[in-house]
């Protein structure tokens, strides 16, 4: 055996020893998704290590792990996930949310109201004992525990001996707590019980510094038992049969939180384009989200194009310092950049509004609230997105300019063509062929630039009356994770997810023209 | 004839040198702006002298000494993530791009035509089911679940693996196939042709996506925003886009030094490397 084997089988137990740990806990979670990729990535592994067969894969495998599990998996995890009602109050499995009712209390009728005497005593240890005065028959002695320790403590005890022609008489070894006294340690004693059966205890009710202090009972009797013949919940208190109702267990006509996920079939996607209060909104993201990545483009191509031509002229003094400088915005991080600006466009103290102060005087207009009006936000969006993304089309504009022979222009000079005439008939159509798929690469790249709509406006002004979080300057992508994550409205999943296989079916037509358009394809599988 | 020859170079030159002026002040005034207020003695949004009147360093040592505002923890989780992500995403995606270049086997253009499809979808798209997964993830194995530095490595190797292994593929190709077939003539292994030849001459564009995996994990906010709930373990860009959200004008100063302190190693490492990482962006999206 070659210490190569030996490396390689330690290796696969290694990797097996963890599966078979962690297979039994997907189990008991219920985590079906990710028991699947556990068992698809286990057995790949075993594969191609323990054979010979497939050499090339055993380099590919390590990284294709990870393509697998973290971007392969989860896109067809978003598919199923859009089909389901995923979202607050339905996050569980349904054997989990039945746990989780079979565990509620309730006190039952018979012994609410019920209120009695209790005496609180401390030991030497300065534990609390309680004493319960119910009736004669029921003078009940213990150790009062808290919550953790219900469990491990015996049941307390009958002690007639404690009364005396119906006068407490304090035992040995024990110390009676004035009302006073109570008062000042009433915040543990709140959370104090005295145990009396399974089900039943005894807790301190009211404090009186006079006389007595009241306990009450209160019972840890199970609400809910689930009948899994009838597939019915029954709740014991009102005895009343709780039948499912798609994805709730309803009493009476009323929802049981929490209720489960289940599969819904198109019923998100029929929310979107069917529910008026979210069809509006949707249709105002996705068509601004469009505007916002064909302007971006645009402008920043525009503003590009125009800096790298009055660049392109021989003789030109600090050409590199310009160049150096106009390549800065792109080296910066853009969640940086953003807070910049989200400071120079500041209402009150910003900038900008301070340097439009006199335009605004002249013109007697009110100064602009920046990004508090759908206008002025979507202009300051577009702004910022320009500042951010005209280097990388200086950038490539320049090359593409410099590839340009000089020889072209010349002989149109020559032929009498003026300046615009052979930008438009030979310089531009020229730059088009090799800048085109990189400007629908940019616009790709835009479509999905949640960095800066998220941070620069949170995708605000809130859009009044729509049905979920959303405003004017969300995009299709923060639109999705305002369902899922920060909405203010629960986690809505299901919906966010349902979302997103819109955005990856745009992505894909965009794809498609580009490798269209560009015989991309054919190109790369030239390569190949 | 002075005149004449002034509009001349006006008409030549002297428009050329307006605009870029123009533009000049529209790319580095924000920059400038910020750099200033944070060593400013009185940093606010309203404070537009470019020559601030009393130099101070006070707002760099106010980010180390407000435990709400861990600034450098932050920094130091954003360096240690970045760091180990992008590290094994080239080591991964050198082994998988060897043998896509100089293996031969069955599946091979498929597979590779596979990844190009795959990276044409940002990976955050799917930001729904990663966390979801996650969630589950968190259950079995705890350490690499939400909220774990390690859960958000992990996440960010698969995002660009792919699209990494094409770039590397393509500069492997460019090595010179008569190199290794003589030393698989002298008796080389597969793995030391690797390690002894391909992987020490691809040594440039390795270094090349180092640095743009790492300029991308550095500046990425949303899988962060997902991932990191406990404010010490959040990264810089989490962490000055969620705690400086209300007063602007009164943290002003503070703000500006630590985008100062986040932005400065990034625009050096850009600047540096610019040539490779334009190269590398504009090949990559015209070749694939």
């Amino acid at each position: 055996m070659t210490v190569s084997k030996i490396f390689r089988y330690s290796f696969l137990a290694i990797i097996n020893s963890l599966i078979v740990y962690a297979i039994p806990l997907t189990l008991t979670y219920e985590s079906w998704f990710l028991l699947s990729l556990i068992i698809v990535i286990g057995i790949l592994i075993n594969i191609v290590y323990f054979s010979d067969r497939f050499l090339p894969m055993k380099w590919i495998l390590p990284g294709m792990i990870f393509m697998i599990s973290f971007v392969v998996f989860p896109a067809l995890y978003n598919s199923y996930v859009s089909f389901t009602n995923w979202s607050t109050g339905h996050i569980l499995t349904k054997t989990q949310a039945i746990n989780i009712l079979e565990d509620r209390v309730y006190t039952p009728e018979n012994q609410k109201g019920i209120e009695f005497d209790m005496f609180i005593l401390q030991d030497s240890n300065l534990d609390f004992y309680y004493v319960a005065n119910l009736d004669s028959n029921n003078i009940l002695f213990g150790k009062a525990v808290s919550d953790d320790e219900i469990f491990t403590t015996s049941y307390a005890n009958h002690e007639p001996s404690l009364f005396v022609n119906n006068e407490f008489i304090t035992p040995d070894g024990y110390y009676l707590l004035s009302g006073k006294e109570q008062i000042a340690n009433s915040t543990t004693l709140q959370d104090l019980s005295l145990i009396i059966d399974e089900s039943t205890r005894v807790q301190l009710y009211k404090i009186s510094v006079f006389g007595a202090s009241s306990g009450r009972l209160s019972s840890t009797s199970q609400l809910y038992t689930y009948d899994d013949l009838n597939d019915v919940m029954i709740n014991n208190a009102d005895n009343l049969s709780c039948p499912v109702v798609k994805d709730n267990f309803v009493c009476d006509g009323k929802e049981i939180e929490p209720g489960w996920r289940v599969f819904v079939g198109g019923e998100n996607y029929r929310k979107l384009f069917s529910s008026q209060r979210i069809r509006g909104p949707l249709g105002v993201v996705t068509k601004w989200t469009f505007q916002f990545a064909f302007l971006s483009v645009l402008l920043c191509f525009v503003v590009g194009l125009f800096l790298s031509m009055i660049l392109n002229k021989d003789g030109l003094k600090f050409k590199r310092i310009y160049r150096a400088i106009f390549i800065l915005p792109y080296a910066i991080p853009a969640f940086v950049s953003v807070l910049v600006w989200k400071g120079l466009l500041n209402p009150d103290y910003g900038l900008i509004n301070s340097w439009l102060g006199p335009l605004y005087e002249i013109f007697d207009i009110e100064p602009i609230k920046w990004l508090t009006t759908k206008e002025s936000a979507r202009s300051a969006v577009l702004l910022v997105n320009t500042w951010l993304g005209f280097p990388y089309m200086f950038l490539i504009t320049t090359g593409a300019l410099q590839s340009i022979p000089k020889e072209l222009i010349e002989a149109a000079k020559v032929d009498g063509a003026s300046g615009l005439q052979s930008f438009w008939r030979i310089t531009f159509p020229l730059l088009m062929v090799s800048i085109s798929p990189l400007l629908i690469g940019s616009f790709a790249f835009n479509f999905n630039n949640f960095t800066l709509i998220f941070l620069l406006t949170g995708g605000g002004p809130p859009i009044i009356g729509s049905d979920v979080a959303v405003g004017w300057t969300d995009i299709l992508i923060s639109f999705t994770y305002k369902l899922a994550i920060s909405g203010g409205r629960g986690n809505l999943f299901g919906l966010a997810s349902s979302v997103t296989i819109i955005i990856f079916f745009i992505v894909l037509v965009i794809s498609a023209i580009s490798f269209r358009y560009t015989k991309r394809l054919e190109r790369i599988y030239g390569n190949i | 004839m002075e005149t004449y020859k002034l509009f001349n170079w006006f008409k030549e030159y002297g428009w050329r040198h307006l605009f870029a002026l123009l533009f000049v002040t529209f790319a580095i005034y924000p920059i400038l702006f910020v750099a200033t207020n944070s060593v400013a003695d009185f940093a606010n949004l309203t404070n537009s002298k470019l020559i601030p009147d009393g130099f101070t360093l006070k707002h760099y040592k106010l980010l180390s000494s407000n435990p709400l505002v861990p600034y450098y923890k932050w920094l130091f989780n954003t360096y240690k993530v970045a760091i180990i992500a992008a590290f094994f995403n080239v080591f991964l995606g050198t082994l998988a791009a060897f043998a896509f270049s100089r293996l031969q086997f069955r599946g091979r253009r498929a597979s590779l035509l596979t990844l190009v499809i795959v990276q044409m979808f940002p990976s955050f798209l799917a930001f729904v089911a990663i966390y979801l997964l996650f969630f589950q993830i968190s259950d079995v194995a705890p350490i690499m679940g939400l909220g774990t530095h390690f859960g958000l490595i992990l996440v960010y190797l698969g995002g660009s693996i792919g699209f990494n292994s094409w770039l590397i593929k393509g500069f492997m190709d460019t090595i010179s196939p008569s190199l290794d077939e003589a030393a698989k003539v002298d008796g080389a292994t597969e793995y030391q042709i690797f390690s002894k030849i391909i992987a020490p001459l691809a040594r440039p564009i390795l270094v090349v996506i180092f640095v743009i995996t790492f300029i991308g994990i550095y500046s990425d906010y949303i899988l962060a925003a997902i991932f990191l709930k406990d404010k010490n373990l959040w990264t810089v860009a989490v962490g000055i886009n969620t705690v400086f959200v209300d007063d602007f004008n009164a943290d002003w100063g503070v703000i500006a030094a630590s985008s100062v302190i986040a932005a400065t190693p990034i625009a050096a490492l850009f600047v540096f490397f610019q040539k490779q990482i334009t190269g590398g962006l504009t090949a990559g999206s015209v070749k694939g």
